[in-house]
């Protein structure tokens, strides 16, 4: 059988087609339409949203009331018309946007970096130490999220970074639990087994081997989190919990037009479609990413 | 000589995906007597899944489509069949045992549901007489009545085999596709399966077509042999013709790679190469980039399927006089 | 069986300590003097130190806690300092709108996700399938106050055909419960889909249609059954996710349910009240679970035996009892 091995070898002509794991995952997403069509969505929103302040002055366009201009209709100048304090939609939602996109990433990388800490020690050393992690974030995932948030938030005042925490908390039990679960998987391949071999550390182990390797999976379920977390910012947002006025944020800009519904749509109506847009990309971005980076749902 | 149960002419399937057509099985053309047992062997994507699939209508569409030939099943040509037509046909004349055991039955319902089901499906009868003719079948495929409630999950790799066979077998079809049923298993379970399906088989007077990749297991049970590569039938004739005289330079090449306890050698001879690209075959005979004979006519022109003595036919230019009288090798 | 519950059943209780432990830490932490809250902000300090005695808030938080849970135990979660009701009687007015709430749209999420998404995995690339695979993902990103904002727009004002608040009548709840299902049944019937164009490929399926079965029989009976559990999963989590996104729906439609309740409680540091909320959920929370894995275990006979089998072994260590 051996000799069959050997006569096969070289005749494998496969060779060329060698590329890095990244650079195979992006030719894959860009040959996926809806990640494409994701990415050019989510780009134009960012790159609108993050000039904004090239363009809008805070203080002037952003929160100053104007009374003799209260919700006004749609018109020039005023594309997306005005609030109940006369204020541009169009300017608040850019501006609004910086705030919702920056806290959703901001308190995702910290949870991610808690969430990747508690996994990795979790999946790794398995045993007391798994047993005592995953047992206090079960207390945290029997409270709903939204609930856990919204209790952390009233308990600390609604300011920016209480947010991103709040938020973070919200998410590392989830996020723990999947990193894990892709440690778990990779700690029980045999190259780990081989460096284990080798004499490293546990720690360069983790770090430099199972990480890199358990992460690409999860980086698009990284960003669909930064989706969800958009949504419960909003939510908070909503109910009064959230980014506080007379900063703009989508969701506070919905409640605020909720009460002047009789009256006109286009306040309520046009964050939410900037929420439900910026949402969507990440979504079809994350779907694009899991299909491209999970080498388990190649087919 | 028997009449014909299954005669196979110019079976052509091919599969169009994004990256090309794959033309997965080309001109195919085969015959089943009844009661014979026909062994196809060839390697790894040869086309010898697929061609099985076209006979139980299964190939998955699309991507798979069968683009011409005919079938005919005493006679009727099955592919001119409407689907619920075909439908009575599966599992009541034509049944088929899967490769993979492990996969092959449904982990959520119990064997004897399994069972009972087809029988229930072509026959007449209510729930209770067709779970006790499928308890029937399991006690013939010596599994004992009382494990008949469990779930396959409960079952060996053997046994489930055993219990795809029982379904295979439940309805007395008149042809039992077999494709690689011992693969999957343990060596010491492969020969009682295959005891197993050889007494059945005899008992039902059954025929059968068995696909494989092992001439061991070939010359334990088979009457006729096709030998098929790269979608295409290079060689076929009885079980003697092909172990005793192959004629084609890639049957030899089979024989070859085997190593036999018998003989002092110092290396086996496997084929050089690899299996082409389905979506890229090479032209003239598909053989030709392996073979050791290969002359400039291989690589342009396909061989005819020729008829060397009664009944055994090989492709290739040596026996079509048109390469210079050069004899092949036999594998000795 | 019995035994398996019985087992996740005490395994819910060291969870609902540990989230009652947590949720007290951080109230009673958390700056705010309840005696102030109950007394108003008028009240002399000597009546205040008498109110924080009666409360036990001078005891060390370890002792607060213990004897909160004393009471607890026994059914009892003590006074509103707000309302000054007893937090039992309150809960068991908030509880039914926010349980019709969470379960009407668990029980829409599965009556419309699951057909459709076996509809579409049937149809797979059809152009109802890719239209309905575009409309999903909008629905999936839509926040439920804003569907909840653009129906009462369309329907109560626009139309005049459903009251925008309120849940008293079967009318009223068309509304609140549409809109907390929306993205479920986008999630869900995707789920389904995916699942099932999964199953469908999968050998035994081959093996039902060699059988000649008819394809009805064949998605219907062997497919969907396997095609399932991933749904089961992903529904059993959606109740957190209903009991979460009913704070929202509530405050949105003027519901009185257990989520206004907690806002409203969290505003004035009502403690009782709060710690009641949060246990409570929590404790339904764990019981859908439970009945999640026990719907998994109805479905696929694999996990039913995995129980069996994990019974069998502590009976065979000779340590029945845990």
């Amino acid at each position: 059988m051996a000799q069959i091995d050997l006569t096969l070898a070289p005749a494998g002509k496969k060779k060329s087609k060698k590329r890095s794991l990244w650079a195979d995952a992006w030719l894959r997403l860009r040959k996926n339409k809806s990640a494409v069509a994701g990415m050019i969505m989510l780009a134009t929103i960012l790159i609108v949203i993050y000039s904004s302040p090239l363009y809008l002055d805070y203080d002037n366009d952003v929160i100053k009331p104007d009374l003799t201009q209260t919700l006004q209709f749609p018109a020039e100048g005023k594309l997306l018309g005005t609030d109940e304090l006369g204020r541009d939609v169009l300017a608040r939602i850019l501006w609004g946007g910086r705030i919702s996109i920056g806290i959703g990433v901001l308190a995702m990388m910290l949870s991610s970096i808690i969430g990747c800490t508690l996994g990795a020690i979790s999946g790794y050393y398995g045993g007391k130490t798994d047993g005592i992690i995953m047992r206090s974030l079960d207390v945290f995932m029997a409270i709903p999220s939204l609930l856990l948030m919204i209790t952390l938030v009233s308990i600390m005042k609604p300011t920016i970074t209480n947010l991103i925490i709040a938020l973070a908390i919200g998410s590392v039990p989830s996020v723990s639990r999947m990193v894990r679960a892709q440690v778990l998987y990779i700690k029980g391949q045999e190259f780990v087994e081989a460096i284990r071999a080798q004499g490293a550390s546990d720690f360069r182990i983790i770090v430099m081997h199972i990480l890199p390797n358990a992460i690409s999976p999860l980086i698009s379920q990284f960003v669909m989190e930064i989706a969800g977390l958009i949504l419960a910012i909003s939510g908070l947002s909503f109910i009064g919990l959230g980014v506080q006025p007379p900063d703009p944020e989508w969701g506070a800009m919905l409640s605020s037009g909720r009460e002047h519904i009789r009256d006109v749509w286009h306040v309520t109506a046009f964050p939410g479609i900037a929420l439900v847009l910026t949402v969507v990309a990440l979504t079809l971005v994350g779907d694009g990413l899991r299909d491209a980076l999970d080498p388990r749902m190649k087919r | 000589m028997q009449k014909k149960l299954l005669e196979i002419k110019d079976l052509t399937i091919k599969f169009h995906t994004d990256d090309g057509v794959v033309e997965a099985v080309n001109k195919v053309s085969l015959t089943v007597h009844e009661g014979e047992t026909l062994g196809i062997v060839g390697e790894t994507g040869a086309g010898k899944t697929t061609t099985a699939l076209g006979i139980m209508g299964l190939v998955d569409c699309p991507p798979g489509r069968i683009e011409g030939g005919k079938i005919m099943l005493n006679d009727q040509d099955i592919l001119q069949l409407d689907e619920d037509e075909f439908r009575k046909l599966r599992g009541k004349e034509i049944s088929m045992i899967f490769q993979d055991p492990m996969t092959a039955l449904n982990p959520v319902f119990t064997v004897v549901d399994q069972i009972a089901e087809v029988i229930a499906n072509h026959q007449q009868l209510g729930e209770k007489e067709a779970e006790q003719k499928a308890i029937e079948m399991l006690e013939l495929v010596r599994i004992p009545a009382e494990r008949a409630y469990e779930y396959p999950h409960q079952f060996s790799g053997g046994m489930k085999q055993r219990v795809v066979i029982a379904i295979a077998l439940a309805c007395n079809p008149r042809l039992l596709i077999a494709d690689e049923p011992t693969t999957a298993l343990d060596v010491t379970i492969q020969a009682q399966v295959l005891e197993l399906m050889k007494d059945l088989k005899t008992r039902s007077k059954t025929s059968m077509m068995l696909i494989t990749h092992d001439l061991g297991v070939v010359s334990e049970i088979c009457d006729q042999v096709a030998i098929m590569y790269a979608g295409e039938i290079v060689e076929s004739g009885s079980l003697e013709d092909i172990f005793e005289n192959p004629l084609h330079p890639y049957t030899n090449g089979l024989f070859g790679s085997i190593p036999d306890i018998d003989k002092e050698v110092e290396f086996l001879s496997p084929i050089e190469g690899l299996v082409p690209d389905p979506s890229d075959l090479p032209k003239g005979c598909k053989f030709h980039p392996r073979c050791k004979y290969a002359q400039h006519l291989c690589s342009v022109e396909e061989p005819a399927f020729q008829e060397y003595s009664p009944g055994h036919y090989a492709k290739c230019f040596v026996y079509e006089g048109k390469l210079p009288a050069k004899e092949v090798k036999k594998y000795e | 069986m019995g035994r398996y519950i019985l087992k996740r059943l005490a395994q819910m209780i060291p969870i609902v300590i540990g989230v009652s432990i947590i949720v007290f830490l951080l109230l009673s932490l958390s700056p705010g003097d309840p005696a102030k809250m109950i007394l108003g902000l008028n009240a002399k300090e000597q009546e205040l130190q008498m109110m924080r005695e009666q409360l036990g808030l001078n005891d060390p938080i370890p002792v607060q806690y213990f004897n909160y849970m004393k009471k607890v135990v026994v059914g009892d979660f003590g006074t509103s300092y707000s309302t000054k009701q007893s937090v039992i009687e309150m809960i068991g007015v908030r509880l039914p709108p926010t349980l019709i709430l969470a379960f009407g749209s668990l029980f829409t999420i599965l009556i419309v996700a699951i057909p459709l998404g076996i509809a579409l995995a049937v149809k797979q690339n059809s152009p109802f399938d890719n239209i309905m695979r575009v409309v999903s993902l909008f629905f999936a990103a839509m926040p439920g106050f804003w569907s909840g904002i653009l129906m009462i727009i369309l329907f109560s004002v626009h139309l005049g055909w459903l009251p925008a608040n309120g849940f008293d009548t079967p009318s009223a709840m068309i509304m609140p419960i549409i809109c907390s299902s929306i993205a479920g049944w986008a999630v869900n019937s995707r789920i389904t889909r995916a699942s099932m164009l999964d199953v469908i490929r999968q050998d035994y399926i081959r093996t039902a249609r060699a059988k000649g079965l008819k394809e009805s029989i064949v998605i219907r009976k062997h497919a969907l059954k396997n095609a399932l559990l991933p749904t089961i999963t992903s529904v059993g989590m959606a109740v957190g996710g209903c009991f979460g996104g009913s704070v929202i729906m509530e405050m949105l439609f003027g519901i009185n349910g257990m989520g206004k309740m907690m806002i409203d409680a969290l505003r004035q540091k009502d403690i009782p009240t709060i710690m009641a909320g949060v246990i409570i959920t929590s404790v339904i929370i764990a019981v859908a679970n439970l009945l999640t894995d026990l719907a998994y275990s109805f479905v696929d006979p694999r996990i039913r035996s995995m129980y069996a089998r994990r019974k069998q072994r502590k009976e065979v260590a000779g340590h029945g009892a845990n």
